[in-house]
């Protein structure tokens, strides 16, 4: 029982890593750029979501309508920085570091080093959950999951059925055909980074719901979300939103079982194993 | 540029040995010798990361876990244990290679663990290592490890010259391999990884072989380094060891001074540590990730080689400026601190990295791009009866079979290439020609049958190898080690060669391929300087440097125009006229026809005819399966 | 071109701002009345100052300069900034009575971004290159571990506000802040049992909970190769509390949910959390959730105004104190007391910090200042044997911790103060040990 209740609260935690999975996916599979600064747009979104709730008194769902065009933004401008210098795989990993610890910084000297939480007036999910028999659905981070099928599925529906999604897929795997065939892939591109940049904002608006705000979260984040877009398939977004539910019960189940400390060990050699027998992730696309 | 090096080598080591010994005559203050132990410190640390993953090229975030392997066999050996400090030191070096080579072992052996996916798994291995050290009560347990001071010799008065002595000397043995791996066989195989591992290995680079050494000599540095921090720091902890901040500073200070050379590493830590220092001690620690974050995107945007590239455009300039720059702050007292003079100069002088152009490498591109030189060799001149001459039976391919998924490439091909002739391999696109010569050059094992040369079984057999036992390929795009000079690239294949001469040996007979293919006149320019026939002309130096009995071209003339055609036409007669049987993938029948004394056409993986040119070609089955199709394929 | 023009000049401007960064030796050193910044003594010195010893004179007219660092950016920045409050105000108290021996006393702050790996260089640069007078212990364990052998080695004595692992802190003019007596992985346990004696058998089952690193492993499993050392572990079974669940967790967790799932199971009638910062919050976040309330908890060293923040899910949450300002308590001690309180408490909203209540953090900072005072005025000098002596053979007399006296042979560590406090109703109330309570101690709800 304890068990069923350990990794059901942990896959719906894994949910809110697998949204924050989501853009940094897309954005590696499909325009070759992977993009630390999405971390950077999390942790921005997430403290303007505490800003705007806590001024305004406004419920930190509804901050959204602010953060998530200021992100797409975001993104898209970066990723017309990154088309402009003509940056490579690598570069621009190098480059989004940089602009990850610049945020960082700036964040801190904003607001603080301190642990930032929204007090439980406007945010009254913390304590709350969903009941089903004697199980537990933990208010916030259903509420991730939630989010998190609802981008999934609708990255899904416009990759799978839709003109631009198929010419997106078709510039993932071979640029230099791709734009033969006259597609313009650096509107799409910059649309995609967009949407991932507002996908930032929506995990960036959950994870103060859940939790508490520090500036050095990112490097809290960094390996489990890699961890998760490497299990799902890079680029694969169904597979992402799989892989952060089984990481998430996987550490539930094992904290329970055994210790928490045992969860990290877990998980990383689960990644090193699927990174050397199953590289293109653990749930591999038709076709792909 | 080798006198430099050493003099450079050098002059670190007498200060290295001299600064503790005149400390105390000259009043030098302690806390200058502890800044420079730091810097010493990351230049250990990112010298060691550059081995992997600047000169092969294999990026990795992992440095954290060889320095936290080396610091916790310090910190258990000496610190729990008591075992004797230099002994911990080199058994946590030790310690540190085994990891490398165990990830080695693993990562280095597929195809699918290059790039990021490399990166990515040296990422997750910190956080299980972290995992470990937390769990057993024998390594940490959580709750840190104390480490008393060791026992210095007695020359050294303090325990900051004992630290900065042998952080010195950590430093000056990173610096020491890096340098001369740069100039040896062990450097150059690593640069070729880097550029086209698949090339590499074809070649006759034992690239496994090459990338164990690289991972082995980095976790050996880190771990020693790691083990002296150990000794320096006092107090160990599991969050303190495994977090993020040793592997992101060693890439911002490789990338920073450039990942190329020897000495970028260096130059970056110099830099970066100095700026955190002045940073935090002015006052503005509010800015240091700032700053640091914005100087690595401009540095990836403007001068992605790095700072230590731009020196070398302009030495002496960069010398100059930076020696007035710092002794004219610091000793006409402008600045009373010579940090803030060091790092008042390293600014200013940074300023040269950015500037563009001003070597001889960009300006030689100017010279001489247009139609191959005229040249003719002293062979091969006269075509030789290409009809005649044919031996014993040299390759020998039985009912080769191969599958991709579920797609059959090859259906059962069998066929044999005897000593002297020159086979042309033609067919519709798609029918298993470049499977073949994948095959056929060990790229991978045929799903079944055998391939032997000379009746030595080569399936199975690593690239290198193969091009051991005598054969060599080129590419269809030609696939050149772009940060060599053409000279350097047909160097490499000399240096791995059957019988393996010296680096400058090797320089000294490429120029004699070179003037084969009639590319003597480019030797020194760099592969994105020339045109596309160059480049096919070197791809063909490239192989048949390697001193093969046969050599496989794949669509050598593809995109050329007809008097580039003509010429790379004399060359191959030029190049089997030395002696080499060739086959040639083609899908010019004029030149097939030409040149073959054979074909073999083959056809949705199959044989469908073979023989002399004249006859095959007019064969209806041939004349349908390919003219056919070829058709279609005319506009590419 | 003009783009390669353009960068240039962006370029250039950057390595000159950098450059100039660089060039601003000015240290934010806190002097006399007015806190001030003033140059640190390595600007002001002779350019060639490397080639010549120290000229700070010790005339009656020079200031003592106080060299020190604090986490004042990085992960413990939020508790850096409480004790740069702390000692700013009381160098300006000090300074308004008439300074040390007479002369004004300045604190040199540098800033350690909560990396250990800056502390031993950052104070080799305050002794060797600024040098200054006396230094002042940085904050966190970690950290004050890396600064002793520093201090040791160049004869400073290290006051220090925050490490209570008195094992591991050997160095004989090291003198502690914040006591947790010599034995703290026996002390504490043991004072957690005699405040659930006195609940009359409310309390037999605990679940414990670890935070696995430095301060709060020791505490709940003592030290780490030694399983008979005596730990939360040992001493609660042989006091007669159960112990049902014992949970390590590895720092940064996150993952609440199936943690809580666990301590909800295991039905304590206390969840001990030996842990840090909001951890205890998290875990009471994640218990509400699964709509669970245990009858009582604990919590080691949290935040304590998150804590606080939590309303009624926290109320009757324990944890470990030295000094709450609570009325009671301030009516019995000096006037001063509240001044002190006060001001902080002004000081610490101007400056944004978010919980401004002088308590345990800000107590154990004003104490070690108190002992730096004090050492300086018994030897009537700054030098460092001499006020170590001096703390060794007269003690000191603080004003959060009454008299207290150091023996090197259990590292310095005065008999402690330290009680347990209690969240009853908005604020942390003294409840344990009775003598010193404000408040009494309330008992499992449920």
């Amino acid at each position: 029982m304890i068990e069923l209740q350990a990794a059901v609260s942990g896959a719906l935690n894994g949910s809110l890593y697998a949204l924050m999975a989501l853009g940094l996916s897309l954005a590696w599979g499909f325009l070759k750029v992977i993009n630390l600064a999405h971390f950077a747009m999390i942790l921005l979104a997430g403290y303007l979501t505490f800003e705007l709730a806590t001024s305004t008194g406004l419920s930190p769902i509804a901050t959204i309508v602010v953060t998530a065009p200021l992100m797409f933004l975001v993104g898209a401008l970066i990723q017309l920085g990154y088309e402009r210098f003509d940056v490579s795989e690598l570069n621009s990993l190098l480059i989004s570091y940089g602009l990850l610890i610049i945020t960082v910084q700036v964040v801190t000297n904003i607001w603080t080093a301190d642990f930032q939480r929204l007090p439980s007036e406007i945010n009254p999910f913390s304590a709350e959950s969903l009941a089903v028999g004697s199980l537990r659905f933990p208010m916030p981070t259903l509420l991730a999951a939630g989010f998190a099928v609802v981008l999934v599925v609708a990255a899904a529906l416009v990759l799978g059925r839709t003109y631009a999604g198929r010419a997106l897929q078709a510039f993932g795997q071979d640029r230099e055909i791709a734009s033969a065939f006259g597609i313009d892939h650096r509107l799409l591109g910059v649309l995609l980074a967009g949407a991932a940049g507002a996908s930032a904002a929506v995990a960036g608006m959950l994870f103060p719901i859940g939790g508490t705000l520090t500036p050095d979260l990112p490097f809290e984040w960094i390996g489990l979300v890699f961890a998760i877009v490497i299990l799902g398939g890079i680029g694969n977004v169904t597979g992402t939103l799989y892989a952060g539910l089984l990481v998430g019960a996987t550490s539930g189940l094992v904290a329970v079982i055994w210790t928490p400390s045992t969860s990290p060990f877990v998980v990383f050699s689960l990644v090193v194993l699927a990174l050397v027998f199953r590289p293109k992730g653990l749930f591999p696309q038709k076709g792909g | 540029m080798r006198h430099k090096g050493w003099l450079a080598l050098v002059g670190i080591a007498v200060a290295v040995v001299a600064l503790p010994a005149i400390r105390h005559s000259t009043d030098f203050p302690m806390f200058y010798l502890i800044f420079l132990s730091g810097i010493l410190f990351w230049t250990a640390q990112s010298t060691s990361w550059n081995i992997l993953s600047g000169y092969s090229g294999y990026f990795s975030f992992g440095q954290g876990a060889f320095f936290g392997v080396g610091v916790y066999t310090m910190a258990v050996l000496f610190g729990r244990q008591g075992i004797n400090w230099w002994v911990a030191a080199l058994a946590a070096g030790l310690a540190a290679m085994l990891l490398g080579l165990a990830i080695g072992t693993i990562a280095f052996r597929l195809r699918s663990l290059r790039g990021e996916i490399f990166a990515l798994l040296t990422l997750a291995i910190p956080f299980i290592l972290a995992s470990l050290a937390r769990l057993s009560k024998a390594i940490d347990g959580g709750q840190g490890i104390v480490i008393p001071v060791p026992e210095a010799p007695s020359f050294l008065s303090q325990f900051q010259e004992f630290v900065f002595v042998v952080s010195g000397v950590v430093a000056l043995f990173a610096l020491t391999v890096a340098y001369v791996m740069q100039h040896t066989r062990y450097g150059w195989a690593l640069f070729a990884i880097r550029d086209d591992e698949d090339v590499a290995e074809g070649l006759g680079v034992p690239t496994f072989f090459h990338k164990m050494i690289a991972i082995g000599v980095t976790g050996l540095i880190a771990g020693i380094s790691g083990a002296v921090a150990a000794l320096q720091l006092g107090f160990v902890s599991v969050e303190g060891t495994f977090n993020l901040d040793v592997p992101l500073f060693v890439i911002v200070m490789s990338v920073l001074g450039g990942r190329g050379h020897w000495a970028g590493p260096m130059v970056g830590a110099v830099y970066v540590y100095t700026l955190q220092n002045r940073l935090a001690s002015g006052g503005f620690e509010g800015w240091s990730l700032i700053v640091l974050g914005a100087l690595l995107v401009l540095v990836m945007l403007l001068a992605p080689e790095g700072l230590m590239a731009g020196f070398r455009r302009r030495p002496w300039l960069s010398a100059g400026i930076f020696i007035v720059i710092f002794l004219g702050l610091w000793l006409l007292g402008i600045t009373s601190d010579p940090v803030t003079a060091l790092a008042l100069a390293l600014g200013v002088t940074a300023v040269i990295a950015f500037i563009p152009g001003g070597g001889d490498r960009s300006t030689s591109s100017l010279v001489d791009s247009g139609e191959p030189q005229e040249h003719h060799a002293p062979v091969g001149d006269e075509p030789t009866d290409e009809r005649a001459e044919v031996g014993r039976p040299l390759l020998v391919a039985e009912n080769v079979v191969m599958t991709f998924g579920g797609v059959r490439a090859l259906r059962g091909v069998s066929m044999r290439i005897h000593e002297g002739e020159l086979v042309g391999l033609v067919g519709p696109n798609g029918s298993g020609k470049t499977t073949l010569v994948n095959l056929i050059s060990g790229a991978f094992p045929p799903t079944s049958g055998s391939i032997s040369l000379d009746g030595t079984g080569i399936v199975g057999a690593r690239p290198h190898r193969v091009a051991h036992l005598g054969i060599a390929r080129t590419y269809q795009i030609p696939r050149p080690f772009t940060s060599l000079t053409v000279r350097d690239n047909v160097a490499m294949a000399i240096m791995f060669g059957r019988e393996p001469l010296g680096l400058d040996a090797s320089r000294r007979a490429a120029s004699e391929y070179l003037d084969l293919v009639g590319m003597g006149g480019r030797a020194d320019a760099f592969p994105g300087e020339i045109n596309l026939h160059q480049r096919q002309l070197l791809e063909m130096a490239r192989a048949i440097a390697t001193r093969p009995s046969l050599l496989l071209l794949d669509e050598a003339l593809a995109g050329l125009n007809p008097v580039e055609i003509d010429n790379a036409v004399d060359v191959v007669r030029r190049i089997r006229a030395s002696g080499v049987s060739i086959v040639l993938v083609e899908h010019l029948l004029r030149v097939v026809n030409q040149l073959a004394t054979r074909i073999v056409v083959l056809d949705q993986g199959l044989e469908l005819a073979e023989g002399e040119p004249a006859v095959v070609m007019r064969d209806p089955a041939v004349v349908k399966a390919y003219l056919g199709r070829q058709a279609d394929a005319a506009g590419d | 071109m003009s783009r390669r023009a353009s960068i240039l000049a962006l370029v250039t401007a950057i390595a000159l701002t950098i450059a100039a960064c660089g060039g601003d030796t000015g240290t934010t050193t806190t002097a006399g009345d007015e806190g001030t910044t003033t140059a640190a003594p390595g600007t002001t010195a002779s350019p060639d100052t490397t080639a010549a010893p120290s000229t700070t004179a010790e005339g009656s007219g020079d200031p003592i300069v106080v060299g020190g660092t604090l986490s004042l950016t990085g992960a413990f920045a939020a508790t850096g900034a409480i004790h740069k409050v702390a000692g700013e105000m009381f160098i300006e108290r000090l300074n308004a009575a008439g300074g040390l021996l007479g002369r004004e006393v300045q604190w040199n702050l540098l800033d350690d971004e909560s990396d250990t790996a800056n502390i031993a260089p950052l104070y080799e640069q305050l002794i060797s290159q600024d040098q200054v007078d006396l230094i002042m212990g940085p904050y966190a364990t970690p950290n004050i571990l890396a600064a002793m052998p520093v201090a040791e080695r160049y004869g400073y004595t290290l006051p220090q506000h925050t490490a209570v692992l008195a094992p591991l802190m050997t160095y004989a003019c090291q003198f502690p802040g914040w006591s947790i007596g010599p034995e703290p992985n026996s002390f504490i346990p043991n004072q957690i049992a005699d405040a659930l004696d006195s609940l009359d058998g409310a309390v037999s089952t605990v679940a414990l909970l670890t935070n696995e690193s430095g301060s709060t492993a020791f505490i709940s499993y003592g030290v780490a190769d030694d399983p008979d050392d005596p730990s939360t572990l040992n001493i609660l079974p042989e006091r007669g509390y159960e112990i049902v669940a014992d949970i390590p967790y590895p720092p940064g967790y996150e993952d609440w949910g199936s943690t809580a799932a666990q301590v909800r199971d295991a039905n304590a009638d206390l969840v001990l959390v030996n842990g840090l910062g909001v951890e205890a919050n998290s875990l009471i976040d994640a218990m509400q959730q699964l709509d669970y309330t245990p009858p009582m908890m604990f919590a080691l060293f949290p935040a304590p105004g998150p804590l606080l923040g939590l309303g009624d899910a926290a109320q009757g949450t324990l944890s470990v104190s030295i000094f709450e300002p609570n009325e009671p308590i301030l009516e019995q001690m000096d006037p001063e007391v509240r001044e002190i309180v006060d001001e902080f408490a002004e000081r610490a909203a101007a400056e944004e910090i978010p919980y401004t209540v002088f308590e345990t953090q800000a107590a154990a900072s004003w104490n070690a200042w108190e002992i730096l005072a004090q050492g300086v005025e018994g030897a009537g000098s700054t030098d460092g044997q001499g006020i170590c002596d001096s703390l060794h053979s007269t003690g000191a007399e603080l004003t959060f911790s009454g008299a207290v006296t150091f023996d090197p042979a259990v590292n310095n560590f005065w008999d402690t103060t330290e009680g347990l406090k209690q969240i009853q109703g908005s604020e942390w109330v003294m409840v344990w040990p009775e003598d010193i309570a404000a408040g009494a101690l309330a008992g499992p709800t449920g």
